[in-house]
């Protein structure tokens, strides 16, 4: 069975935000109104010469134990055999409950204008109905062998895509080996994005 | 060098406030007046006012709800019974049902009262449907079945005022919401403003001598509410300051909020204490402090369930 996971390393990303546009342009989202499915916080971090920037890319950590899924009222969010959490958004009435359970940040509103703006925007727009959206993987790209638009850009390959259920998938390797850590592993959601940490090396 | 980030959120505000203090009010004056209609003694006038005002409350409440969704017309499928088969862990789920139900229990108990006050009877549509053939018959089998139907009643309620904080405790990533005791304290909450709401209506709209015993009894459960409330909320204080950044944040924009130290815990818990206490312990020569008790009561509960809300904070690692 494919269990689908990310590894972020954070040495790596430039800040460049090429992840953002190629996952803005692939699943249309509002960027008016700045809100993305993968968003990359920059930060300063420490004082005089110890200084450093620290880009931090941030996106639906897809968990095993998603608190997004078990609020929703309506089954709107729903997870995949293959570990992707995802929303049906004709059935999702907008209740704000995901967002509100979610630890990362990662959902945000779609509301009837941006629809209406989405489609003066991107020409023609896939959703039809308001409602919350998160990412997805690009489960619609993993679905014809692609990677996530966000993967494919990536100029520092700081993200990588792979299994964690077959041990040769370099991903799967960083994530056995313990290098690459869950984001608050202690909120016991089970995330499936991992980060490389940078702190060690320049902090 | 801090490299994590503390926010509280803007998504659910006043309105969820809202939200939760009208649902578990409007649930717990249904239960409250029903109890007292079966088991201190049959009461018309409390039943009318309490079930038609709960039921109210509880409209206004999925009213506030339902007018922030983002997706109107997908609300069919919570307010379908069987969503609580495919989501039975989604407590909005349970919410919406127990709300439905507790409006249809609660209207239920009332009708063979509605069907014998002449005020109702004369009303140009209410009159005509309490003439019906349906609603003659309906409040015949609410008759012979009354503990059913106000025990139904009483159990939604209960169902209801558990519920507003299971739904904010359902939250993992909040410490001061992800905890046991809020569907304790949301709960003894709910009930408090309930007396609170019960005995200013006994006191300044059904006013009747022989309901003497019963304002001193909701006084009495009111004062011992209150008492509980204070206790739960002083474990609150000693449970956000040490254990978790987020609590801790949580403490600090409470307890340094004069709102919620002189408004909230002053003169929405402390002070109707005090007033509360007196009435019961030697009485008081007029209505106003206890009608005044009572309204600081419901404006505490309100307040309670608003901090509540904007104090929530999230910890992000970015």
């Amino acid at each position: 069975m494919t269990h689908y996971a990310m590894v972020i390393d954070l040495n790596t990303c430039v800040g460049c935000n090429a992840c953002m546009a190629a996952c803005a342009m692939e699943n249309q989202t509002p960027v008016w109104k700045n809100k993305w499915r993968t968003y990359v916080p920059e930060k300063e971090i420490g004082t005089s010469e110890m200084v450093m920037r620290r880009f931090f890319p941030r996106l639906c950590n897809h968990c095993d134990n998603p608190p997004c899924l078990t609020v929703c009222p309506t089954g709107a969010t729903y997870k995949r055999p293959d570990g992707i959490v995802m929303i049906d958004p004709d059935r999702c009435m907008g209740c704000r409950a995901c967002a509100m359970a979610c630890p990362y940040d990662a959902r945000y509103e779609v509301t009837y204008d941006d629809i209406k703006t989405g489609k003066e925007f991107y020409g023609e727009l896939q959703r039809t109905s308001p409602g919350m959206d998160k990412c997805s993987f690009c489960a619609h790209r993993l679905d014809k062998g692609m990677k996530p638009a966000c993967v494919e850009t990536c100029v520092g390959s700081a993200r990588q895509f792979g299994d964690l259920d077959n041990p040769a998938d370099p991903v799967a390797q960083m994530v056995m080996s313990g290098v690459a850590q869950p984001l608050m592993p202690h909120l016991g959601t089970r995330p499936n994005v991992y980060y490389i940490d940078d702190m060690k090396r320049k902090g | 060098m801090d490299t994590m980030t503390y926010t509280t959120q803007s998504l659910w505000t006043w309105w969820i406030a809202m939200y939760l203090f009208f649902g578990g009010l409007g649930a717990a004056t249904l239960s409250i007046s029903f109890l007292t209609d079966m088991y201190c003694r049959p009461h018309r006038k409390l039943v009318l006012w309490g079930a038609l005002s709960g039921v109210v409350m509880l409209a206004l409440s999925s009213a506030v709800l339902f007018g922030h969704l983002l997706h109107h017309t997908a609300v069919i499928y919570v307010l379908n019974p069987l969503v609580l088969f495919y989501q039975p862990h989604a407590w909005i789920a349970w919410g919406t049902q127990f709300i439905l139900w507790m409006m249809v229990w609660g209207l239920l108990y009332a009708l063979p009262y509605l069907r014998e006050t002449p005020l109702f009877m004369r009303m140009p549509l209410v009159g005509s449907l309490l003439k019906t053939s349906l609603a003659e018959w309906l409040s015949g089998c609410c008759m012979k079945r009354r503990r059913i139907v106000g025990w139904l009643a009483t159990i939604n309620g209960i169902g209801i005022t558990v519920y507003t904080g299971l739904l904010l405790q359902s939250f993992p990533a909040v410490a001061l919401w992800h905890n046991p005791g809020v569907p304790l304290l949301f709960t003894v909450s709910a009930f408090s403003t309930a007396f609170a709401y019960l005995l200013v209506l006994l006191n300044v709209f059904i006013l009747d001598e022989n309901d003497q015993d019963i304002r001193h009894r909701y006084e009495r459960f009111d004062v011992i509410l209150i008492a509980t409330e204070l206790v739960i909320l002083f474990s609150f204080f000693n449970y956000t300051l040490s254990g978790s950044e987020s609590g801790y944040r949580s403490a600090q924009l409470l307890w340094n909020d004069f709102g919620w130290l002189i408004g909230f815990i002053g003169f929405g818990l402390i002070v109707p204490f005090f007033l509360e206490l007196k009435g019961v312990i030697r009485g008081w020569g007029s209505r106003f402090p206890t009608v005044a008790a009572g309204l600081l009561v419901l404006m505490g509960g309100y307040m309670l369930r608003h901090y509540f809300m904007y104090a929530g904070v999230y910890a992000y690692p970015w």
